[in-house]
């Protein structure tokens, strides 16, 4: 199974562009954020708070619709998923 | 609303795009800049010398000179000055046959409506998102399109809400990010004011294909522009769940 995962605006500085994962089957949505983001712990800490849940504000899409980031971890990824992950940009 | 014979001259190159007729409805047109910062001062310029025919555009703040990187109205000799009168007077050289209103205001909950008047669409020139769902929602309620966009960094992103027709800024970001003082160089807000006053021009003349429903994201520090097809949250309290009616759109 492989899927992609994206980052843009303030998370891509942490923890790059874009990486092709393998993950095991079964692996949640959340799961794999937590995966690939726990390569860099200010990247991690900017997307998830300190019980290891989605901060409110980030907003997640697979495959071009966006995710109750609440309810994450009862979705299961699937091979070929498109995930997005990147924060409100908010200055002017 | 016919064109002068200055006006045919002034605008020559681009009724070649959008004929007399495109050219008419910039003029007739009034558009809402809601802020003269970083994003608003490229968006005012563009759509000033495009002949937007009536611009209103509002600011609270004074020129400061951390400002002068980025807000490319105002110069040294502004500073302590209202941004709003440091815009008007340099719209005004810029293109004296339009009309500029600069209104030095915070915009709530309380003048928001009145403030946007009778305008043909908003722009988001905003820095902070309470106020940018604000405006999102009195677009929604006077049926005129919202112009979104916003920076950090070398990053920005941008997306055209047609009330009605597309995702709204609330589907797509339903939770504002806590404030901060973001980083920014002056070329991103320039990039993405112009992919705004591009949007709006679009809009307003009926021309090409329009941000709705889709994020353009600029990485500037990548240098990739990449876009994300975003959908309308069905739990949407602006745009889902009531009877919207769709923006007006020049055809």
């Amino acid at each position: 199974m492989s899927v992609k995962i994206r980052f843009f605006a303030r998370f891509r500085e942490l923890l790059g562009t874009e990486a092709i994962v393998e993950p095991a089957p079964g692996t949640s949505l959340s799961g794999l954020v937590r995966q690939v983001a726990g390569k860099n712990s200010e990247g991690y800490s900017a997307i998830f708070d300190e019980k290891g849940n989605f901060r409110e504000f980030v907003i997640v899409m697979r495959n071009a619709k966006r995710v109750d980031t609440a309810g994450a971890a009862e979705i299961p990824v699937a091979d070929g998923d498109d995930i997005a992950v990147f924060p409100p940009v908010a200055g002017g | 609303m016919t064109l002068s014979e200055r006006e045919r001259e002034r605008y020559k190159r681009q009724i070649l795009l959008f004929g007399e007729a495109g050219q008419e409805k910039l003029k007739q047109a009034h558009i809402f800049i809601a802020g003269a910062g970083g994003l608003g001062c490229p968006v005012a310029i563009y759509l000033a010398v495009a002949g937007i025919g009536t611009i209103t555009i509002v600011d609270r703040d004074v020129v400061d000179q951390s400002n002068l990187n980025r807000q490319i109205l105002h110069a040294d000799r502004d500073i302590g000055r209202k941004k709003t009168a440091s815009a008007v007077e340099k719209l005004r050289i810029l293109n004296p046959d339009i009309t500029v209103h600069a209104i030095d205001a915070t915009i709530d909950g309380s003048n928001a409506r009145k403030l946007v008047g009778g305008a043909d669409g908003i722009v988001d020139a905003m820095d902070n998102f309470p106020t940018r769902y604000l405006l999102n929602e009195l677009a929604h309620e006077k049926k005129i399109p919202f112009f979104h966009g916003a920076v950090r960094g070398m990053y920005g992103q941008a997306m055209t809400v047609l009330p009605g027709d597309s995702p709204c800024l609330a589907c797509v970001f339903p939770h504002a990010p806590p404030p901060e003082v973001f980083p920014v160089v002056g070329v991103t807000p320039g990039f993405i004011g112009t992919v705004q006053a591009t949007e709006v021009i679009k809009f307003l003349t009926g021309t090409g294909e329009l941000l709705a429903g889709r994020l353009f994201m600029w990485d500037g520090l990548t240098g990739r522009a990449e876009e994300i097809a975003v959908g309308k949250d069905p739990g949407c309290k602006v745009c889902c769940g009531t009877n919207q009616k769709h923006a007006k759109k020049e055809k």
